[in-house]
């Protein structure tokens, strides 16, 4: 089953563009700028200027009603009024008039169209309503549509020189896809990599993604030969499932190519104040923090990080595994490197002898030649350069961390281009830290030129390496369909059809549970207390009383539990006591009493499912009880989920340890608690009417006991 | 003042504040779509046509007029 055939978005765009249509918004033959003016330091005439000065290969037209000329270059009227075949408008009207443009744009023929302009959907209903309108115009003449209320997009492919956008510097051209749903971030970003050194391919500003969605771009760039790293800025995800499907896609193959994401903003619909766990804990956030990473999605928190990482992946080879060593010219650095190069996930290379012999005959005894290996403040190129070498010959080591301080004896230009000339030799990967700034400036901007990747920090260093080894142990990670376990579905859908919107009465949830092979209880409802003693009997004592109803969520608040009954005396004054309180709490309907064997201690879990607005069912897992909210050790997953992904679901929540048998505890079944995570998806998959499923706790008990739900609570509906 | 009257008056206006030709503008001409007006031109305009007929208009209802024909409706009612 793919992702996206399970829980669509509702909200997902219809307006799919084909691949000719993106061609025409990268590499137009023909522009037309329209709603151009003659006003230097406005949009409308920035963004002709912009493209006018970039070298822009093919023809451009101004639209520019009542003007003869924009910068020289004859101005038409309409767009209708050009004489020749348009690929690409960009239109900078205002958001009034963008709807008549775009019809005169159609009746042109135009394939496709940027929407600079803002006023739109951002702007309230009355903008929503603008945006529906050229949104249809575009749908209905094939109109690739890029925006409203965006940058534009730049393509730095000599072959087009595209600079449509009001940015104030054409970027450099490098291997980097930036995708940006942010117009304003766009232009730091580019004043950011500028000072970097770090070029682009494409740049794209997709702001209301009206027609061209993210997903579209992640895939044309999947494509474009020129890209090798796609960075994303994103502040909502309006088709999660098909996002995921093509990250899975995208990052992996034989065409790979990284996704790193800024997700930003947190919708109010996600944080919502849900009445069950699962609901409140599994804000957007958290949700897509896992979700990315089973998508293959890298998600960093920064613009710093982005970058950090992207150069990391695009300019040095792919290291095969996580061994770093560290030269540096001071102990301190060092340590801290080898600090967080651990913290992240590196592991610290350990040198063949040879490698250490070589180091002893190069370095002044006072060296440290063990990783990380000093080579001592006083060291010249030369000494780096013995080093480096040394290291990089040792098989076990994947990749180097090169650290500089600047002393008064080192020559920080000189070692910059040992370092430069060390890589060119070299096969794996190497990346520098000049620590400083100002002294150091002119070594980085030698290292910067040279692609070997520069970074204030070595902390930083650690996180861009780790980084890119998960990208590299994400491909290597083998994907797995999820499948079906044998289920009564047919029950199940004739349970769910009887109930309506709201909570589900307790033993109707358990039923629902059951029919998907989830470790329920015996129980049963009873009205009577005679029938509660008889059904005691019969499963044995001890045994629990659970107040049941649609209305009764909070049972041990009104009451509505009673633990540990041990005979049948026990039951008949705790049913009595029940029905007597619950008399006197009106809202709470009480239907009957659900009586069920009491389970004996274990470990308590939460599993839970819920509708989540962008990714659709996923699940949670986390541990349960009263601790759950405490310590929000949970972790997410899309549903429905294959075994595989059950068991690191499982395994990425701390809790893990409890059920592993720590500190003489005996271990859980924890077979059986993924088996249980995978139904539960099933179920929460198969029925979208679920919009929010606690099971809390699951009591996980020794492997001999197994598990079972302890409690439950079903919403139906949205 | 007759209606032919201030549309002859008004298109003299819009063609010397927004520098077009006068034969270009007629009653359904979009200020900004059809003869280019930029943001800063309409608050110009509002101005000229102020002084053109004497008349001090409500500023906020009079640059969401949109058309020159909707102008000439808008000015005839202050005259």
């Amino acid at each position: 089953m793919s992702v996206s055939s399970v829980g669509k978005s509702a909200m997902h765009s219809d307006v799919s563009p084909s691949r000719s249509g993106l061609q025409s918004i990268f590499y137009p033959r023909t522009v037309a700028v329209v709603g151009a003016n003659a006003t230097p330091g406005t949009v409308p005439y920035d963004i002709f200027h912009n493209l006018l000065i970039s070298g822009y290969r093919g023809t451009l037209y101004p639209v520019a009603p009542g003007k003869a000329s924009i910068c020289a270059v004859k101005a038409y009227r309409y767009v209708l009024d050009i004489p020749d075949k348009i690929d690409l408008a960009v239109i900078v009207f205002p958001a009034e008039v963008v709807d008549r443009a775009m019809e005169q744009c159609a009746k042109q023929g135009v394939k496709a169209a940027i929407v600079i302009s803002a006023g739109f959907r951002e702007a309230g209903p009355e903008g929503q309503q603008r945006e529906q309108r050229i949104k249809a115009i575009c749908a209905e003449h094939g109109i690739a549509l890029i925006g409203p209320n965006c940058l534009g997009v730049i393509n730095t492919d000599p072959a087009v020189r595209l600079n449509a956008s009001f940015a104030r510097k054409m970027p450099d051209a490098g291997r980097i896809g930036f995708l940006s749903q942010s117009g304003a971030l766009c232009t730091a970003v580019l004043d950011y990599a500028r000072d970097k050194g770090i070029g682009f391919s494409k740049f794209v500003s997709f702001g209301n993604k009206a027609g061209v969605s993210e997903i579209d771009l992640i895939e044309y760039l999947h494509d474009d030969p020129a890209t090798d790293v796609i960075l994303l800025y994103l502040e909502e995800i309006t088709d999660g499932r098909r996002l995921v499907e093509t990250a899975r896609r995208v990052t992996r193959g034989p065409k790979a190519k990284p996704i790193l994401a800024i997700k930003a903003g947190r919708t109010a619909e996600g944080a919502g104040a849900a009445a069950s766990h699962t609901g409140s804990l599994a804000g957007e956030d958290a949700v897509c923090d896992d979700v990315f990473r089973d998508a293959g999605i890298v998600r960093v928190a920064s613009i710093e990080e982005l970058f950090n990482t992207a150069i990391m992946y695009a300019y040095q080879p792919m290291p095969p595994g996580d061994r770093l060593a560290i030269v540096t010219n001071a102990g301190g650095p060092g340590v801290m490197a080898t600090d967080a190069a651990v913290r992240c996930g590196l592991s610290i290379a350990r040198f063949e002898p040879q490698t250490t012999q070589k180091l002893k005959a190069a370095l002044p005894a006072t060296a440290n030649i063990k990783n990380p290996v000093d080579v001592i403040g006083d060291a010249r190129a030369d000494r780096y350069a013995a080093a480096l070498d040394a290291v990089l010959a040792d098989p076990n080591v994947d990749q180097v961390l090169v650290i500089l301080t600047p002393q008064s004896m080192t020559d920080i230009d000189a070692i910059a281009r040992c370092v430069c000339d060390v890589s060119r030799r070299a096969s794996k990967a190497i990346a520098c830290s000049f620590m400083g700034a100002a002294d150091v400036a002119s070594g980085v901007h030698i290292l910067q030129a040279a692609h070997i990747p520069h970074y204030i920090l070595p902390e930083w260093a650690c996180r861009a390496m780790a980084d890119v080894q998960r990208i590299r142990r994400w491909r290597e990670y083998q994907l797995h369909e999820p499948h079906r376990p044998q289920v009564d579905r047919h029950a199940a859908e004739a349970l769910v059809a009887a109930c309506p919107n709201g909570y589900m009465r307790e033993d109707q949830a358990l039923a629902l549970l059951k029919t998907y092979g989830l470790p329920v209880p015996e129980y049963r409802l009873c009205t009577d207390a005679e029938q509660a003693v008889d059904f005691a009997a019969q499963i044995g004592y001890p045994v629990v009383l659970r107040a049941a109803g649609r209305n009764i969520v909070h049972k041990s608040e009104i009451g509505g539990v009673a633990l540990n009954l041990r005979d049948a005396h026990q039951v008949r004054e705790a049913f009595a006591d029940m029905t007597r309180r619950l008399a006197a709490a009106p809202a709470a309907a009480l239907e009957g009493v659900l009586v069920r064997a009491m389970i004996p201690a274990g470990t308590e879990l939460i599993l839970g499912a819920r509708h989540d607005p962008s990714f659709g069912p996923v699940v949670m897992f986390g541990l349960g009880g009263i601790y759950v909210e405490l310590f929000r050790d949970v972790a997410f997953a899309l549903a429905p989920l294959d075994a595989h992904t059950a068991a690191a679901l499982v395994r990425r929540v701390r809790a893990v340890r409890l059920l592993e048998g720590a500190r003489g505890l005996p271990p859980a079944d924890i077979a059986a608690v993924e088996d249980s995570l995978v139904r539960l998806s099933w179920l929460a998959a198969d029925f979208p009417r679920i919009s929010e499923l606690d099971v809390n706790p699951l009591i996980a008990g020794p492997a001999k006991t197994g598990n079972a739900v302890a409690d439950v609570r079903i919403r139906l509906g949205r | 003042m007759d209606r032919a009257e201030v549309e002859a008056r008004v298109k003299k206006v819009v063609s010397r504040v927004l520098g077009v030709d006068e034969d270009m503008i007629t009653p359904d001409s979009h200020f900004v779509f059809d003869l280019g007006a930029e943001s800063a031109q309409s608050v110009q305009l509002v101005a000229a046509f102020e002084g053109e007929f004497n008349i001090e208009m409500d500023n906020d209802a009079a640059l969401k007029v949109k058309t020159v024909g909707a102008a000439v409706d808008f000015i005839s009612r202050y005259l």
